[in-house]
This record gives structure tokens, sequence and C-alpha cells, in this order.
């Protein structure tokens, strides 16, 4: 609470500055531009020349075969008048909204019991963390088996799933998706919120107890208020995840049943190398750079996550 | 700091010309010549499974007198299109390649990649006398030969579970639409799903499609469309067709749950061989599948027979659906073209027909029949072979006779109706935009 450093003017540095001027001695602290060189290739190469190509192929005609075919607007017209883009932009929203929805109580309420110091934690939250050690692709694979209508628990408990059309139509194919991406998530959000529970100091909850707080008030005046930024940080890893939530889609559902769980990602996909129409799944590609970047600036204002206010203030 | 500096920045700046030399060298490498191509080396490219022991025993002997080795290389099962579309236009491209013919490689022969086969055949007229004329036709693209038939023809039939036919009071396969209907209430009453279907996987629900549309109107109908003309979508044959597909799905003939139901995890598969189901439309590869899951089902229950006639239709009875066969292709850049039609002619030789039908599959050559009592089950072999030799149509499976491109949209549609989620109109105006 004390290693806030200290102000500049008391640096051993500021005393000694051959130039009294201020702006020259943050000049001299400050790392070279250099320092950004390696990073800025890399960023270059792997993402800014690719988006540019992007660019230049939502304009083209191109089937994997030849040379691409410059045909102007045709694409992002296909696109405009596509219901199923449309669709796929609502339904990638939606799967974000339920998948924050059902993935932050969960994680929460076990990162902040996972901070504790009960009997067998440790043993349990190893057990939360084996989803997180699988592969989506082995995952999706495991729970289209444990979910098959037949011969699967549906088969077996029909009192609970009907005649267990699970992935048969569209309600229940969202929720199936949002389900094994929970089952999939949880225990990695849950280590976030393990890790900010436990740097909560001590002493405010000594404090809370003397003010006669019991622990349901201590975690909602207390425990959420301190961990304020990781629900951020944690919220904005779902959203990201959810816009690019693309095998278990296509292993579970294959966009389906007909189009009705085809995400913006598994449309693109479907575009480029299903139909090898690769100048509408760049133009679909951009559609999902456009509405992410609008997303996490959005979440980065209304959250003040751009300020990153401490916690620890007034301590 | 200031050491650091002085070796940083030359440091830095050779890394960024050394990283963007080689992105640069990597985006001007494509577009080069045939000359590029291996020296001595012809390569065939395969769809990766258990015939390739076959193939590959094929390459072995080729290669005992041949001066140019054949290369045999394979790509595994679902990838294998997407594969192939993405190096067919580079230096990687085999020589010859495994495909379905019709729309898999219409493309190609509009980019100008295959060889004309014509010339080979000219000088060699068995590669196309000594096969089956319906399934050669199915390489032919403007009137032009681009592949030779491999490995074997794989018509759709109608399996069914024997003993839960004869426990629901059915005696025999349906011959016609209204005994298939008769015998889906009787299945229903004795409380079984009367026909198995993997609609999650899409392609087999097609194959209803398919059959329906070519018993009512014949292969006709669907030619049209395939040839430009989407106006055939709204005739009444067309309506008539989607409305028997609409009836046999409301009465519940699949069952409840077939739109979660796969082929391809065995689902539909252990749905009939258990006992839950009493018949499922299926390409003839069921028989293997059975053998391998259930060998005692395959041995003892499994019946297969045609596909119902329809009163009334115009389609001929022994009209068949399905994979016409499998072709070779040919690039029309190969650097070996005789090495290349040597190595066609052993598709047509006795050993390859022996060992094909060895492993089970059914190639189409003309003296196919005098080796299938080598069959693992000859009653089997010689019943497929005498439906394909019969049939006075053989339309290739809709999502391959159109080019790759049409087949998420064919699927949908489908699934869509089946469901309900669309109408026969909103169907009709889905194939009409392909």
């Amino acid at each position: 609470m004390t290693t806030l450093n200290p102000p500049r003017s008391a640096s051993p540095e500021g005393s000694t500055a051959n130039r009294p001027a201020r702006g020259g001695r943050e000049h001299k602290t400050r790392p070279g531009f250099l320092w950004t060189l390696p990073a800025t290739v890399f960023f270059s190469l792997f993402a800014v020349v690719p988006l540019i190509a992007v660019v230049l192929l939502s304009f083209s005609s191109w089937r994997g075969i030849g040379d691409p075919k410059f045909v102007g607007l045709e694409n992002w017209q296909e696109l405009a008048g596509d219901s199923v883009m449309i669709q796929s932009l609502w339904l990638s929203l939606l799967f974000i909204v339920l998948g924050v929805l059902t993935q932050t109580p969960i994680s929460i309420l076990l990162g902040v019991w996972a901070a504790g110091e009960q009997r067998n934690r440790a043993v349990l939250s190893a057990i939360y963390f084996v989803p997180l050690l699988l592969s989506s692709a082995a995952i999706s694979v495991l729970w289209r088996a444990l979910l098959d209508p037949n011969f699967g628990i549906p088969g077996q408990l029909s009192w609970l799933f009907g005649d267990g059309n699970l992935f048969g139509n569209q309600s229940t194919a969202i929720a199936v998706i949002i389900f094994v991406g929970m089952w999939q998530f949880t225990p990695f959000h849950t280590l976030i919120y393990q890790g900010a529970a436990k740097s909560v100091p001590a002493v405010l909850y000594q404090a809370a107890e003397v003010d006669g707080a019991g622990r349901v008030r201590a975690f909602f005046s207390i425990t959420l208020p301190q961990m304020r930024n990781s629900i951020i940080t944690s919220v904005i890893l779902m959203v990201v995840g959810g816009l690019t939530t693309f095998e278990t889609v296509l292993i579970l559902t294959d966009g389906g049943p007909g189009t009705a769980t085809t995400i913006t990602a598994f449309y693109m996909y479907e575009q480029a190398f299903q139909r090898f129409d690769f100048g509408v799944g760049a133009a679909v590609a951009l559609v999902l750079v456009v509405v992410a970047t609008a997303i996490s600036l959005i979440m980065v204002k209304v959250s003040g996550y751009d300020k990153m206010r401490s916690t620890m203030e007034g301590l | 700091m200031k050491n650091t500096t002085n070796w940083f920045r030359p440091a830095a700046a050779a890394t960024s010309a050394v990283v963007l030399g080689l992105s640069l060298a990597a985006c001007s490498s494509g577009g080069s010549e045939a000359s590029n191509r291996p020296e001595n080396e012809v390569h065939v490219l395969v769809y990766g499974d258990a015939g390739n022991t076959v193939e590959q025993a094929m390459v072995d002997q080729f290669n005992e007198t041949s001066d140019v080795k054949v290369v045999l290389d394979t790509i595994p099962g679902a990838e294998y299109q997407s594969k192939l579309q993405t190096i067919i236009d580079t230096d990687s491209a085999p020589d010859i390649f495994f495909n379905w013919g019709g729309g898999s490689i219409t493309d190609y022969v509009e980019a100008d990649l295959l060889m004309p086969l014509d010339d080979f055949i000219a000088e060699d007229p068995q590669l196309k006398d000594a096969f089956l004329p319906s399934v050669f036709d199915a390489a032919v693209v403007d009137g032009k030969a681009y592949g030779i038939p491999m490995r074997g023809t794989q018509p759709v039939m109608l399996f069914s579970n024997e003993e839960v036919l004869a426990s629901a009071g059915i005696d025999g396969a349906p011959e016609t639409w209204d005994d298939l209907l008769a015998d889906v209430e009787k299945l229903k009453a004795a409380g079984v799903t009367p026909i198995a279907l993997g609609g999650a996987d899409e392609w087999p629900t097609l194959m209803w499609v398919e059959y329906v549309y070519d018993r009512v109107a014949g292969p006709e109908l669907f030619e049209a469309a395939l040839g430009g003309d989407p106006s055939v979508w709204e005739s009444d044959e067309s309506r008539e067709a989607l409305g028997m597909l609409k009836d046999l799905v409301d009465t519940g003939a699949f069952g409840n749950n077939y739109q979660s139901v796969k082929f391809t995890d065995g689902g539909s598969a252990s749905l009939l061989s258990s006992g839950q189901a009493g018949f499922e439309l299926m390409g003839s590869w069921a028989y293997s599948t059975h053998r391998d899951a259930a060998p005692e089902f395959a041995a003892n229950s499994l019946g297969y027979n045609e596909f119902p006639t329809v009163d009334g239709g115009k389609g001929d009875p022994a009209n068949l659906v399905g994979n016409t066969n499998n072709f070779y292709s040919v690039l029309a850049n190969t650097r070996y073209p005789d090495t290349v039609r040597d190595f066609l002619k052993l598709m047509y030789s006795d050993e390859f027909v022996q060992q094909q039908v060895g492993i089970g599959n059914l190639p189409t050559t003309t003296n196919t029949g005098d080796f299938l009592d080598q069959a693992t089950n000859p009653d089997y072999a010689k019943y497929q072979l005498s439906l394909v030799e019969n049939a006075p149509s053989f339309q290739l499976s809709w999502d391959q006779a159109y080019p790759p491109s049409a087949t998420p949209a064919i699927h949908g549609a489908m699934a869509d109706f089946f469901s309900g989620r669309i109408d026969e109109d909103g169907f009709i105006a889905a194939m009409q935009g392909l």
C-alpha cells in the first residue's frame, strides 16, 4: 500500500540533472522509440499487412484459383442484401451477451470461494480447472457425444430433455453452445477472480466486521468493488472470445440447424473455405473487425477502463 | 543505456530488414512455371482412407518397371476438397488427383488446369471402353473426358433391419411409396423410429430429396436445373415431390430428433443396427460401416433394397442416385504425360479390380462381374453391380454435381424445408438462387 512511486521531483536524478528544464529530464528517462521497433515490425507483418490484403481481397472475386479479379463493391452489395449475414451479427451479439451473463456470476462466486481457506479447497479448485486444459475441439466432440439424442444423456433422461432434439432447433442449439462455452471458460475467469479476491486487503474485512457487516454485505460492499478492474478485464476477454467463437459451433452444430447458429466467424469460414468465395469471406472478416473494434471502444469508454483507476486509492 | 543503443540500433535494423525481405520473397514465389515440378516424379493425390492400401500396392508395382517414379500422397477425409483447392494452382499441385467428377472438377476445367484425356483414349481406347458408359460420362465436361474411373461406384440404397420389420408385422421391403407410408405407420405402432436419418450431417437428408425428385419428375428435372434452367424448380412435379417429402417428415417417419442425429459419428447407423429404427437410406458404404461396428447385425439381419417406386411418377424405378464413381483427373502441365497415361491404364487391369473387390469396393469396369465371387459378401456385391448395370440413369449427388460453392446453400435450404422454417416457395427460391 505504500509502494507508490516516489514523486518525480524526489528522484535523485532530478537533483543532478544537467538541464533543469522539465521536458529535458523526461526525455532522458523515457525509453527510446527503437524499443518499439521489434513489436512494430511484427505487428505490421502479421496484422497490418494481412489487414490491407483482406481489404483488397474484399473488393475482388477469387476462388483460390488464378489471380483475384477486381469487382468493386459487388461482394459488399451481396452481403448487404444477405439475411444470413445480418442474422449472424445478431447471433454473435446474442452469444456474447449470454456468455457474459452465464459465465460472470459463476466465475465470481467460484473465484471468491477459491480464494478462501476452506478444507479441500485446493483439491476442488484443481478439478474445476480441468476443462481449461482441454482443447476446444476435444471439448466439443465430447459434448456432442454426451448430448446425442438417442445414445447420450438425453436418451436416458427423457423426463428432462423430452425428445432430445437439442441440436435440432435454434434455441436449444444456442443453449448448448453457451453451456459448453461456460463449461470450458468458467475455470479461466475463476482464476482471474481468485487472484483478484486474494489481493483485497484483509484490513478492509476486519474493519467491516467491527462495523457489524455480515458476509453478504462484505461481499457486495468490499469484494465486488475491489474487483472492479478484474471484472472489466474478464468481461472484455469474454467479449473477444465470444466474437471469435468458431470451433465449438463448427463441431457442435455446423452452423445449423439450417443457418440457425451461423455466427459471423463461422459464416466467414463458410464463405471462404466451403464456398471458396474468398472475396465475400474477406468482406465478412472486415465486418467482424469493425464490429469488434466498435464494441471494444465502447466498452473501454463506458467502463472507464482507459483510466484504470486504482482500487487502492485512499488506503 | 548508451552501450545498449550502440549495438541495438544496427541489430534491430538488420532484423527488420531480414524479416521484411523474407516476407517479400514469400510473396513473390507464386506464379512460376511448371518447370519447378520435381524431376522423375509423378505425384498422385488421393482421399486418405482404408482404400489407400490398394492404391499404394498399385503404385509400388508400377514403380518396379518405370523410370519415372509415382508417389502417392494422401489427404484425410473431410479436408480433401479444400486442401486440393488450395494447392491445385501452385507448384505443389499433384499430376493426378482423386475427385468425384461433375461439379467437383468444373472449376478446374474452366481455369484450364486440367488435361482433356481424349488423346490418351485415342491411343488406348480401353481407357474408355473398359468402363461402364453411364459411369464414365460423369467426368465428361463440355464433351471432353477429364477423368478415368477409379475405386468404385456407390449407389444409394434403402437399408433395413429385417428383425425389426418382422416384429412390426412387415413382410419384405416396400415396393411402392404407399407401401413405405404403410410401413412407417406399422413401425410407429411398434414403438420404434420408422426411418433413421442423420439430419445433422445434412447430406443424408439430401438422399431422400434426390430420390423422390427422381421418381416423381425423372432425372431430367435436375439435369435441366443444373444446365441453367431454374424455372423447373417451380414445376408441378417439383411441388409434388416437395409435398411428398413434407408429408413423410410430418407423419413422424424420421422421429422427432433426426436433426440432432449424425451418420458420421455412427448415430443413425447405430439406430438401425440396435433395432431402434426400421429403415435407413444410405450409400453402399453402409454395409462396411455396419460390418465394422455391428458385425453380427451385418451378417444376419441387414436388408438392402432399391428405393420404392412412385405411382404415376415419370422417373424409371431402376434409376439410381449417389456417387457415380471416383475419378482420376490429370493436370494440364504435368511433366510426364506418358507416365501418367501408363499409370491410368492400371485402373482397368484385372489385378486392380480384384484388389478393389477384395476390400469391398465395386469398380465399374465391364469385367468386374468376373471377380465378384472373391468379394467379402458376393451376394451384396452382385446385387449392387446389377443395380448399376441396369440403371437407365445414375444421378450424381446434387451437392457434388454442383460446384462446391453451392453446397452450403443446398444443404441449408433442405434442412430448413424439412424442419418447417421455410415452405415450398422458400425452398424453390433457394434452389433458383444457386
